[in-house]
């Protein structure tokens, strides 16, 4: 069952980030001066959800932009952010595994210094859509997606009303977490039957094509895995099951900027630990 | 449900790179992660079979079945099919799997073969109005 005080916490988890205009879009129009936009944006929300707030302070700044918002994009040293994906996720990625080598690095990360562009969105590296909104849609895909790895079928979601779905979205937008839980828990719980999948997807450095395969979250003797059995069953030569507590493990698996115990009840980790999105998102750092 | 077809290898596929040797098998000692981490970015080079039906008033495809490289992303599938009903970027066709959710392009044909497949096929349904919204 799920643990408020937990998923409380993920859902108050944020960062603070820095957003600022491109050098080169800002000295091709002659605009240098512009002050960075400083704000504190939740983990589990969306650069797509940012986009007003960040054009207007850039608007009332100096820029002449009268293009929609789903032109604007981001990047954060150089790699093109994917509206997509979480927030915490894409600091999780670009910002602690892309620096887990680099000594010294992760304390200077903060606030995090995203560049804003208004011009030349990379369609080649990010999907372009036509409208902002287009972020539900895919929001929404992917509870759908979870939903057919638990149940094999989408018929938890699908049978909830419109209005019940749209709370999701509306709790994410809104930033009101009861409103979110007081729909996703029906998702989540599975109404208390065993998931036939976990909703997992493992991220590994070097751009390496993401994993997502159909783990059960029981073993063949129906026994409850942790998060260790599970990983291994993915990453077996990462997450050995006989690893000796006294020497350091090749990896570190992070979810929210954390690293959970990997003894920690692969259902339980699903049910609380999920992103809104109902995706438990696993980034892993090497132990060099 | 009546329209059949058999996986071909003459179905057009979708591009491919050059073949890479075959990933090893795991050897005995734990691989190191670099070791782990350079097998998972070689090239997957194995095929997957994929099934389209058309729903609602989409037209039909002249085979139901083909072979597209499992490690392609979802976009080459999306833009696999444009092209064989030869439709303009500005024509509408919205892709699902399973009659159930709208993959991102950015997923891999691969995960979504290992998760999703029914009998060996991935099914991709395929309308030109929004369905399961």
């Amino acid at each position: 069952m799920y643990t408020s005080a937990i998923t409380r916490a993920v859902w108050d988890g944020s960062i603070p980030i820095q957003f600022t205009w491109d050098k080169a879009e800002a000295n091709a129009l002659g605009s240098t001066a512009v002050e960075s936009f400083f704000v504190e944006a939740p983990r589990c929300s969306y650069f797509s959800l940012l986009t007003s707030q960040v054009r207007k302070h850039f608007v009332d700044m100096a820029l002449h932009f009268i293009g929609d918002d789903a032109e604007v994009w981001y990047d954060y040293e150089g790699t093109p952010l994917k509206w997509h994906y979480p927030i915490g996720l894409l600091y999780d990625l670009h910002g602690i595994q892309a620096s887990s080598n680099k000594p010294g690095a992760r304390e200077t990360l903060l606030p995090w210094k995203v560049t804003v562009h208004f011009q030349n969105f990379p369609a080649d590296r990010l999907i372009k859509s036509q409208a902002v909104d287009i972020c539900q849609d895919y929001f929404m895909s992917m509870i759908k997606e979870a939903d057919f790895l638990r149940n094999g079928s989408t018929k938890k979601v699908m049978n909830m009303s419109k209005a019940d779905q749209t709370q999701l979205w509306d709790g994410l937008w809104s930033n009101n977490y009861d409103r979110f839980w007081e729909m996703n828990k029906k998702l989540v719980t599975n109404d208390g039957a065993s998931p036939r999948h976990l909703p997992m997807r493992i991220y590994l450095p070097e751009n390496c094509p993401v994993i997502q395969e159909p783990v059960s979250p029981v073993d063949e003797n129906d026994r409850p895995r942790s998060l260790r059995q599970v990983l291994n069953v993915a990453l077996p030569d990462l997450f050995p099951l006989d690893q000796d507590p006294s020497t350091p493990p090749p990896a570190t698996a992070m979810v929210h900027g954390v690293t959970p115990s990997l003894d920690t009840g692969a259902v339980w980790a699903s049910q609380n630990m999920s992103y809104p999105d109902n995706f438990l998102h696993i980034v892993v750092l090497f132990n060099s | 449900m009546s329209q059949t077809g058999t996986p071909s290898s003459e179905s057009p596929p979708l591009p491919t790179e050059a073949v890479a040797p075959e990933a090893p098998t795991a050897p005995r000692p734990p691989a190191s992660p670099a070791t782990v981490l350079a097998n998972l970015k070689k090239k997957d080079t194995s095929k997957v079979v994929v099934r389209f039906r058309a729903i609602g008033n989409a037209p039909i495809l002249k085979q139901n079945f083909y072979k597209i490289s499992a490690s392609n992303k979802f976009m080459a599938v999306i833009q696999f099919l444009r092209k064989e009903l030869n439709y303009q970027p500005s024509d509408p066709l919205f892709l699902y799997v399973n009659s159930a959710f709208s993959p991102a392009p950015d997923e891999t044909v691969t995960n979504l073969y290992k998760c999703f497949n029914t009998d060996g096929r991935l099914i991709i349904n395929y309308c030109t109005s929004p369905a399961w919204g």
